[in-house]
C-alpha cells in the first residue's frame, strides 16, 4: 500500500533512483552503525555479568585497559588511511618506554622524562616516513618491519634487556591517575586520566582529519595519491607527517604504558601493531586507503576491549579471546564487502 | 541490507554469549593468574592441576587464567583487573613481569585481597613467594655432572633470559656448582627458553669448543634443541646434556639415552601451596617470605614418573 | 631585428612555444617543435603513439622542462620549475584517467589542494571552509552546465561522463586561462562524450583557450577550431578546421600528405 502511494509520488523518477528504508538508512549506518553494535555488545554483556558490568570500576577498567591500543590505533588509522601500514608501532611504543625509564634511573629531570617518550616516538616515525618516500621503499611494510626490528633492538640495547622500575608521579599521570569524583553508594568513583586523554585525543584527531586542510589531503591521497600529486600536494611531505605522527603516538602509548606499569619492561607492546591493526579494520577503514574515521576506530578499539572484558569477567580462556577478535576481523570486513556492493548497485 | 548486518553481528555475540554461559562462574573465587597458558605446557597445566584439585579439596572455587602467551604483560593486568572489579578472594600469580606488575598488585592489596606470587617472584614487598629454588635446582645439576667428569672438563651452560629472575638463578646456581667443583666454563651463552635458539646457539659452541664434554641448559626446551645439535654433529655420545624442569619430552629423552638428566620442579605443589597459603591469609595466619617447593634430580632411574 | 618583431607578434597568442626540443638521455622526443594556441580557441593536437604528444603537453604543464626552446605566455616568456608554476599563471591539466579521488565528494575534489580556509581562535585555527567549498563548487558547476544529484556525492558513485566534468570544473574552478586535456573522451561511454564536448565549447564561449589532444576525428571536428599533427617529435602539419577533412587528418598521423602546398605551408615558421 504504502510503496504504492511512494511510486506514485515519485513517478518520474526510476525505480533504481527510489531510496528505500534500507538505502536511506544506509548513510547513518554507515557512521554511526558502530555505536549500535557496541550498544548490543553492552546488553548482552550486561545479561551475563549484571552485577559487575555495569560496574562504576568494571566501565573504567575498559577505558584504562584501552587507552593504550587507543593511543596506536589512531595513529595506525592516519597511516591506514594513506593506504600505508606501520608494523613498527609496537616496538616503538617499547622504544619510547624504556629511554623514559632510562632516562629516569639515570636521573634526568621528570620534565624531560616525561617528554622523551613521545619525542623518541616521533623522531622513529620521521625515519619510517623519510625512509618510505625518501628511499622510495617498494612499500611501507618494508621500511616499518625493519623499524619493527630496530627499535625492538635498540630498547633492548639502551636497557640492557633489563626492566626499570619506579616513575615520578608526574610522569605517571597520564598513564595511572585517577580523579576522584566522590562517592555513590559506598563506591568510589575514580575517573581514570587515561580516559581522558582518549577522549582529548580523539577530538583532536577528529578535527584534524575532518576539518583541517593536511587532515582533508590525507583522506585524497588514501584515495588516490596521483590526484594528489597533480593538484600539487606534496606527497611526500604529507606521508612523513603521517609516520611521524603514527610514531609520536606509538611513543605517546609508551608513556601511557609506562605510567600503567610504572616500569619500563622489555617485552612492552609485543604484538600490540597487530592489535592496532585490528581495531582500526574492525572500526570500518579500507585497507586501500581512504576510507574510515575517527568514530569507527574508537568503537573497533571500545569493541575489543569489551571482548577481552568480557571474557575475563566470565573467566573464559584468553583463546577464545583470540578466536573472537580474529572472528570479528572477518566478519567487519565481510560486511564492508557487501556494503560497498550495495553502494556500486546504487 | 541493514537487517542483515545486525543479523551477522547477533551471530557473532551469540557464539560469544555460548561460549561465556558455559563458563560463567560464581563471582567469590580464589584467582590463580599464570604466565602461560595451561594447554601446550605441561608445566603450567601442572600448576593448574595442582590449584584446581586444592581448590576442590578445601571446597574453594578456583579460577585459573593466563595471558596467551608468556610476554604478553598487559592481558595478565587486564586480566587481574577485571577479576578485582568482578571480586575476588585471593589472588596467586605468577608475574609475566614483576615489576610491570607491581601497580596491579598494589590495587589487590588495597582492595583487602590476599596475595602470593608463585614460580616467579614479584617485587612488591611483603608478599610471599611460592616457587622452586631455582640456585639450589641448577646446583643439583651441577653436582650430578660434577660426579660425571673429571675435573679441568669443558663444559657450557645455555642461560635462558637471565633478566628475570628465573633465568638469572638457574645461571648463577650452575655457574656456581660447576666452577666449584674444578670444570671450566667455555660458553655461557643465551637461548631465550626456547628450542629452536638453543640449538643454534649449541651449534655455535660446539664449533668453537670441539672438546666440550657437558652442558647445562636452564630449561629442556635448550636441552631438547642442544640434543638436537649435538646429534648432527655426531657428538652426542660425547656430550652430556642436562635440564631443568623435567617436562615429559626431557623424560622420555632421558630414557632414551640422549638427555643425561633434568632437574624437576613441583609445579602441582606451587598451584596447591599456592591456594593453601591464600586460605591461610584469609583466616589472618602470617606466611613465611620464601616458600620452597623443591627440586629433584631425574634421571634414567627416576624419569618414567615424569613422562 | 627578426626577434623583437616576432616578440611583439607573439602577444595575440594566448600560449606560445618556440622551438621546444626535449632529450631524454639518447632519446630525443621533440625535435624543435613550434605551438601556439589563442584565447577563446580550442586547438586539437594529433599524432601517432610516440609523436610527442604527451611529452608537449607535459611541457606545456610544467612537469618536464625544454632541453632547448621558449615558451611564452600572455606576451611574456615564462620558465616553469613544477606544475605549480604553471596553474599559477592559470594553466590546467585535465588527465586522460581521471585524476581525481574517488573516496572524496565531488566539491572537495574540484577544490584538492587549493582548499578554502577559514579561520578560527583569531586565526591560530585554520579549518577548511566545508560550507564555502560547497557553495563554490554548486555555483561554479551550475556555471558550466554540469549537473550532478548533490555536490557532496563522492566521485566513487559517478559515471566517467560526470567524472570528466568533474575534472574539467576542478581545472576551471581557480580563473584558467588555458586548459589541457589529454583524450577527455577515451574512456568514457559514447552517449557521455558529447556532454563533455559540448562542455569543451562552452569553455571556449568563456573565453579559456583550449588544448585537445584526442584520437577521436569526431571529437576533434566537433570542437576544434585548428588542428595540429606531431610526427616522429617535429611539427608535421597544421590547418585550421575548415581548410581540412577527416581524411587528410588522418593521413598526417600515418606521415602523408595530399600536396606539397601544405608542406610549404606549414614551414612557414
Amino acid at each position: 500500500m504504502t510503496v504504492s502511494t511512494d511510486r506514485s509520488r515519485t513517478g518520474n523518477r526510476t525505480e533504481a533512483e527510489a531510496p528505500g528504508l534500507g538505502i536511506r538508512l544506509l548513510p547513518i549506518l554507515d557512521r554511526y552503525g558502530i555505536l549500535l553494535v557496541i550498544l548490543v555488545m553492552g546488553l548482552v554483556l550486561y545479561a551475563l555479568q549484571p552485577d559487575v558490568f555495569f560496574s562504576w570500576r568494571n566501565i573504567t577498567n575498559i577505558f584504562k585497559q584501552t587507552a593504550v591500543n587507543s593511543m596506536l590505533a589512531i595513529g595506525m588509522f592516519l597511516v591506514i588511511l594513506t593506504a600505508g601500514i606501520d608494523l613498527s608501532v609496537g616496538s616503538v611504543l617499547a622504544l619510547g618506554m624504556m629511554s623514559l625509564a632510562v632516562a629516569n634511573a639515570a636521573g634526568w629531570a621528570w620534565p624531560i622524562v616525561l617528554l622523551l617518550g613521545p619525542a623518541v616516538g616521533l623522531a622513529t616515525g620521521f625515519v619510517n616516513g623519510v625512509g618510505i618516500t625518501k628511499l622510495r621503499m617498494p612499500h611501507p611494510f618494508i621500511m616499518t618491519l625493519g623499524m619493527l626490528f630496530m627499535a625492538r633492538g635498540l630498547a633492548n640495547l639502551i636497557s640492557g634487556g633489563v626492566p626499570y622500575t619506579g616513575l615520578p608521579d608526574a610522569v605517571r599521570f597520564l598513564g595511572s591517575a585517577q580523579i576522584e569524583l566522590g562517592e555513590l553508594d559506598g563506591t568510589r568513583l575514580n575517573l581514570p586520566v587515561g580516559l581522558i586523554v582518549t577522549i582529548v585525543v580523539y577530538l583532536i584527531f577528529w578535527v584534524f582529519l575532518e576539518h583541517s586542510v593536511l587532515g582533508r589531503r590525507i583522506y585524497a591521497i588514501g584515495g588516490n595519491p596521483q590526484a594528489a600529486r597533480v593538484s600539487g600536494i606534496n606527497v611526500d611531505r604529507v606521508l612523513i607527517f603521517v609516520y611521524s605522527l603514527c610514531g609520536l603516538m606509538a611513543g605517546f602509548a609508551g608513556l601511557m604504558m609506562a605510567g600503567r606499569t610504572n616500569s619500563g619492561f622489555p617485552n612492552a607492546g609485543i604484538g600490540a601493531e597487530l592489535e592496532a591493526i585490528a581495531a582500526v579494520i574492525i572500526g570500518g577503514a579500507s585497507f586501500f586507503g581512504g576510507r574510515g574515521t575517527v568514530l569507527g576506530v574508537f568503537g573497533g578499539v571500545i569493541i575489543m576491549g569489551l571482548i577481552s572484558n568480557t571474557l575475563n569477567l566470565n573467566n573464559v580462556s584468553v583463546f577464545w579471546q583470540q578466536i573472537l577478535i580474529g572472528l570479528i576481523i572477518v566478519v567487519a570486513v565481510f560486511l564492508d564487502v557487501v556494503r560497498r556492493g550495495i553502494g556500486t548497485r546504487r | 541490507m541493514n537487517t542483515r548486518k545486525l543479523s551477522l553481528t547477533l551471530a557473532v555475540l551469540s557464539i560469544s554469549t555460548t561460549v561465556l554461559a558455559a563458563t560463567a562462574a560464581s563471582a567469590q573465587s580464589i584467582l590463580v593468574d599464570m604466565k602461560g597458558p595451561g594447554a601446550g605446557n605441561p608445566f603450567w597445566a601442572a600448576v593448574e592441576r595442582g590449584a584446581l584439585e586444592k581448590g576442590k579439596e578445601l571446597g574453594i572455587d578456583t579460577v585459573v587464567l593466563a595471558p596467551p602467551t608468556e610476554s604478553d604483560v598487559a592481558a595478565q593486568i587486564t586480566q587481574i583487573e577485571d577479576q578485582l572489579a568482578r571480586g575476588i578472594k585471593g589472588l596467586a600469580l605468577a608475574p609475566t613481569d614483576p615489576n610491570a606488575l607491581a601497580p596491579v598488585v598494589e590495587e589487590a592489596i588495597a582492595d583487602g585481597v590476599p596475595v602470593v606470587f608463585i614460580d616467579t617472584q614479584g617485587s612488591n614487598e611483603g608478599v610471599t613467594y611460592i616457587g622452586t629454588d631455582n640456585v639450589a635446582g641448577a646446583a643439583l645439576a651441577a653436582k650430578f655432572i660434577c660426579e660425571q667428569l673429571p675435573s679441568g672438563s669443558e663444559v657450557a651452560i645455555l642461560t635462558g633470559i637471565v633478566t628475570q629472575s628465573t633465568g638469572k638463578a638457574r645461571a648463577d646456581g650452575a655457574r656456581s656448582g660447576l666452577s666449584g667443583c674444578g670444570l671450566k666454563i667455555v660458553a655461557e651463552q643465551s637461548g631465550e627458553w626456547d628450542r629452536a635458539k638453543g640449538l643454534s646457539v649449541m651449534e655455535n659452541v660446539i664449533t668453537g669448543n670441539p672438546g666440550i664434554k657437558a652442558v647445562f641448559a636452564s630449561n629442556d626446551n635448550m636441552a631438547l634443541g642442544a640434543v638436537e645439535a649435538l646429534k648432527s654433529a655426531n657428538m652426542l655420545d660425547k656430550v652430556m646434556v642436562v635440564g631443568f624442569d623435567a617436562n615429559p619430552d626431557a623424560a622420555d629423552s632421558i630414557l632414551a639415552g640422549e638427555m643425561s638428566a633434568s632437574v624437576a620442579q613441583n609445579p602441582e605443589n606451587m598451584g596447591a601451596l599456592g591456594i593453601e597459603s591464600l586460605m591461610k591469609l584469609a583466616k589472618g595466619e602470617k606466611l613465611p617470605p620464601v616458600i620452597d617447593t623443591g627440586t629433584v634430580l631425574v634421571t634414567k632411574d627416576n624419569a618414567a614418573d615424569y613422562k | 631585428m627578426t626577434q623583437a618583431q616576432e616578440e611583439a607578434g607573439s602577444g595575440n597568442y594566448l600560449l606560445e612555444a618556440r622551438g621546444i626540443t626535449k632529450h631524454f638521455g639518447a632519446v630525443t622526443a621533440l625535435r624543435g617543435v613550434d605551438f601556439h594556441v589563442g584565447r577563446g580557441e580550442v586547438l586539437g593536437v594529433v599524432g601517432d603513439n610516440g609523436a610527442g604528444k604527451s611529452t608537449l603537453m607535459k611541457i606545456l604543464s610544467g612537469l618536464f622542462a625544454p632541453s632547448r626552446g621558449a615558451l611564452i605566455f600572455d606576451g611574456r616568456p615564462i620558465r616553469f620549475q613544477s606544475p605549480h608554476d604553471a596553474r599559477d599563471l592559470g594553466i590546467e591539466m585535465v588527465y586522460q584517467d581521471l585524476a581525481l579521488a574517488e573516496n572524496i565528494n565531488i566539491a572537495e575534489n574540484i577544490f584538492l589542494g587549493r582548499e578554502p580556509v577559514r579561520r578560527l581562535l583569531g586565526g591560530w585555527l585554520p579549518l577548511v571552509d566545508h560550507k564555502a567549498g560547497r557553495d563554490h563548487a554548486r555555483q561554479h558547476l551550475d556555471n558550466l552546465h554540469i549537473h550532478v544529484k548533490s555536490v557532496e556525492q563522492r566521485v566513487g558513485e559517478l559515471s566517467g561522463g560526470q567524472r570528466q566534468a568533474v575534472a574539467i570544473a576542478r581545472a576551471t574552478a581557480f580563473d584558467a586561462k588555458l586548459v589541457i586535456m589529454d583524450e577527455p573522451t577515451a574512456a568514457l561511454a559514447i552517449k557521455e562524450v558529447g556532454k563533455v564536448l559540448d562542455l569543451i565549447k562552452g569553455l571556449k564561449d568563456r573565453g579559456i583557450g583550449v588544448v585537445l589532444i584526442s584520437h577521436r576525428m569526431d571529437d576533434i571536428f566537433y570542437v576544434c577550431d585548428r588542428v595540429m599533427a606531431l610526427f616522429h617529435g617535429a611539427n608535421f602539419a597544421e590547418a585550421a578546421l575548415c581548410d581540412t577533412s577527416r581524411s587528410e587528418v588522418i593521413g598526417w598521423i600515418m606521415g602523408t600528405k595530399e600536396g606539397q602546398g601544405e608542406l610549404a605551408h606549414d614551414r612557414v615558421h
